[in-house]
């Protein structure tokens, strides 16, 4: 008989970033604390993986290629809204302020602490209490 | 692109170009043009950009909109039309849109033939005796002539003495040469409009005779004013004579017996004045009849002068705003690329450091040593990133010292080595066991070898066995020495291989300086070589490395002078490409070792 906890996701996030180390540094830390991540390096790419994974969490680089393209940012939009993923952006953009709250918009360069303490927060907010 | 140019102002050489449907004008941050003049109103104007008009619009501006010196509410403006703001002169460029079919349209070049215009040439004349067309024996039938071949040999020497010069000072100070040299003046100077202050500030000055302390030249406020509010050149040839100067006085107590003061008016308005005169000391004044030495005539040319002149100011300084536009541009462009760089850098450090603090807070040591490994990548980088900054921005000669090509190469092979494991790219290396010893300078030869190592490295890395190899050849016949640098990469386009040695121009996106390739040619080219490159999409790409081989020979052939260089001799006995013996480093690609 499957346990209740069976039906509680594990905790995902995808990391779309061109920068190696931070994609490693991420993945590390995350995976420590039982996580579950998927890595692109294009914004196109990261859409693809959202797509097929529905990560709880995207954290998206605006350097990765076309992030900033309109189309780009409805189709992380729509996946954030169709499928309760939590998106966190890294770097500037206007058109990323109007759609997200001023908490999941972090400037460059930033501190990885905050950056996971957000991500921590986001996903235990979807676990429940 | 239509745009407005800040010809004059504190921000003298921007270019704002009209874009939007609203563009604004004024001192306020929100406007896109922004105005760092105190006269100009926070919002000042707009201009609005409907159906490939654009209207100027003053928005109640405390000191109003000019354009072409008229305050305007609104105005339609026109390619040339010059807008004033506050102390700002900008000029408006249009949209150009006359094509040469327009122009076709207006001019038919008839054929010959049948129905050909009827013309014939009446007269036809040589420039040889165009040259001549004011002869003496013409000149002397005709004072008029005489008059006119002066006038317009000073015009035309006034024209070639104002044009080719960038240098404000010296073109004044040419133009001032010529008058003295045209007109019988004992002193002159150029003073020129402060644009700020509104001042007449003197920037030339010449005098015929030694000048001494007493002699000053002191030039009358009274004469100042008259020609700048009446824009109109003034000849008094005895002051006390001319009633305009009565109030004042000023040129009596000043003893100035003849002067002519001319404005510089340019397209844009005033630039300055030039001012000429005969001078004679209070206590020297002749009581009776003198004999002018300025005329009308002398008048009327100066008139001329002066507004050849305040062209020509104006025209060097937009050209020399367009230069510093340019060179803030560059600067702004290099600060921007390499601000990116050292944030991309500094991002990773972090990351590193995050992981160390975070393996120390939970004594994981391999967390320790992913961080530790992550900032000491990216330590190596920034300080490739300042080598390459401290290779590229200085000129310099390179240090010869009698090397080993293949010590060099050798060293980046190894040092690249680790890069190319993580990238799962095998490095191989050829070393030409017949390469002698070389006068090259061995660091930077080895910054030059170790970007194109480092490029091949990363072109590999989307390529499933990926392989680089790096090669030394000694091309004794040619006296050259060659690295190669081959790899079965990603490749690089046709139209992208032109720009691969531009400066920040990088297909590697964030992680790419732009700088690299930049540098390692300049460091070949001061050696007297070059970088050539060869590629294929898809297949790769080839880099070859030369350099002009000079030997260490003293033995042999040592060089006049008792110098120890000798160009390479001759070839060594039958050594073709196929001698490259493949000798150590080899490596599988890391996936299929472990």
């Amino acid at each position: 008989m499957p346990s209740c906890s069976a039906a509680i996701p594990r905790p995902s996030v995808l990391i779309v970033d061109r920068s190696e180390d931070s994609r490693e540094v991420l993945r590390t830390v995350l995976e420590k604390r039982g996580v579950r991540t998927w890595e692109a390096t294009e914004a196109q790419q990261g859409v693809e993986l959202a797509r097929r994974h529905h990560p709880q969490v995207i954290v998206l680089d605006l350097d990765a290629g076309d992030a900033e393209q309109d189309e780009i940012r409805n189709q992380y939009q729509a996946e954030s809204n169709e499928h309760a993923a939590y998106l966190v952006v890294i770097g500037r953009s206007q058109s990323y302020e109007q759609i997200l709250p001023k908490d999941r918009i972090l400037a460059k360069p930033y501190h990885y602490a905050p950056l996971v303490r957000t991500i921590e927060t986001l996903l235990s907010s979807l676990a429940g209490p | 692109m239509a745009c407005l140019f800040v010809i004059q102002g504190r921000d003298q050489g921007k270019r704002f170009e009209l874009e939007a449907s609203l563009t604004g004008v004024g001192r306020e941050a929100t406007n896109a043009i922004r105005l760092h003049d105190v006269e100009v109103s926070r919002r000042h104007a707009q201009v609005a950009h409907e159906e490939g008009q654009f209207q100027l619009i003053d928005l109640g501006s405390s000191n109003g909109t000019f354009v072409n010196e008229q305050r305007v509410d609104r105005h339609v403006l026109q390619s040339g039309d010059r807008v004033q703001v506050g102390r700002t002169l900008l000029i408006f460029t249009g949209n150009e849109d006359r094509s040469s079919v327009d122009l076709a349209a207006e001019v038919d070049i008839v054929q010959p033939g049948p129905a050909a215009e009827g013309s014939r040439i009446v007269s036809s004349i040589s420039r040889e005796q165009g040259r001549q067309i004011f002869s003496d024996a013409e000149l002397s039938a005709s004072p008029w002539l005489a008059r006119a071949r002066s006038n317009l040999q000073i015009m035309y020497r006034t024209a070639l003495a104002v044009s080719h010069t960038l240098d404000i000072d010296q073109l004044l100070q040419r133009i001032m040469e010529l008058i003295f040299e045209w007109v019988e003046a004992d002193r002159g100077c150029v003073m020129l409009l402060d644009w700020e202050s509104g001042e007449a500030i003197p920037k030339v000055f010449r005098s015929r005779r030694e000048t001494r302390s007493s002699e000053r030249l002191r030039i009358s406020q009274t004469i100042l004013d008259y020609v700048l509010e009446h824009r109109e050149g003034v000849l008094t040839s005895d002051a006390r004579e001319d009633e305009r100067w009565d109030p004042a006085a000023s040129i009596l107590k000043l003893g100035v017996r003849e002067a002519i003061c001319v404005p510089m008016q340019g397209r844009y308005g005033m630039v300055g004045v030039i001012y000429i005169d005969t001078y004679t000391p209070p206590g020297q004044v002749v009581q009776n009849r003198h004999v002018n030495r300025f005329s009308e005539e002398h008048l009327k040319l100066m008139v001329a002068i002066g507004h050849q002149a305040a062209l020509a100011v104006e025209d060097t300084s937009y050209y020399s705003a367009l230069v510093q536009a340019e060179r803030l541009a560059a600067v702004g462009q290099t600060i921007a690329t390499l601000s990116h760089h050292v944030k991309n850098i500094l991002q990773g450090i972090r990351g590193g450091s995050y992981l160390i603090e975070e393996g120390l807070k939970n004594t994981d040591t391999d967390l320790i040593r992913k961080g530790w490994n992550i900032v000491d990548k990216n330590q190596e980088k920034i300080s490739n990133l300042v080598m390459d900054m401290l290779t590229f921005s200085k000129e310099r000669q390179p240090e010869r010292i009698p090397a080993q090509l293949n010590e060099v190469t050798g060293e980046v092979v190894e040092l690249m080595q680790t890069r190319a494991t993580t990238a799962n790219v095998s490095l191989r290396w050829l070393p030409d066991t017949g390469m002698p010893v070389l006068q090259f300078d061995p660091d930077a030869l080895h910054r030059a070898i170790l970007n194109v190592v480092g490029n091949a490295i990363d072109a590999c890395e989307k390529t499933s066995g990926g392989c680089v190899t790096v090669a030394t050849q000694y091309v004794a016949d040619a006296a050259l020495a060659r690295i190669t640098v081959e790899d079965n990469g990603e490749g690089i386009a046709a139209e992208h291989l032109q720009k691969i040695f531009s400066l920040f121009e990088s297909s590697k996106g964030s992680r790419g300086t732009g700088l690299g390739l930049p540098v390692s040619q300049k460091i070949l080219r001061e050696h007297g070589g070059d970088i050539h490159v060869t590629s294929t999409p898809e297949v790769g790409s080839r880099f070859t490395l030369e350099f002009p081989a000079i030997t260490d020979k003293p033995e042999e052939a040592p060089l006049e002078g008792g110098g120890l260089e000798t160009l390479a001799g001759a070839p060594p006995p039958d050594r073709g490409d196929d001698r490259l013996d493949e000798v150590t480093q080899a490596l599988p690609p890391a996936n299929e070792r472990s």
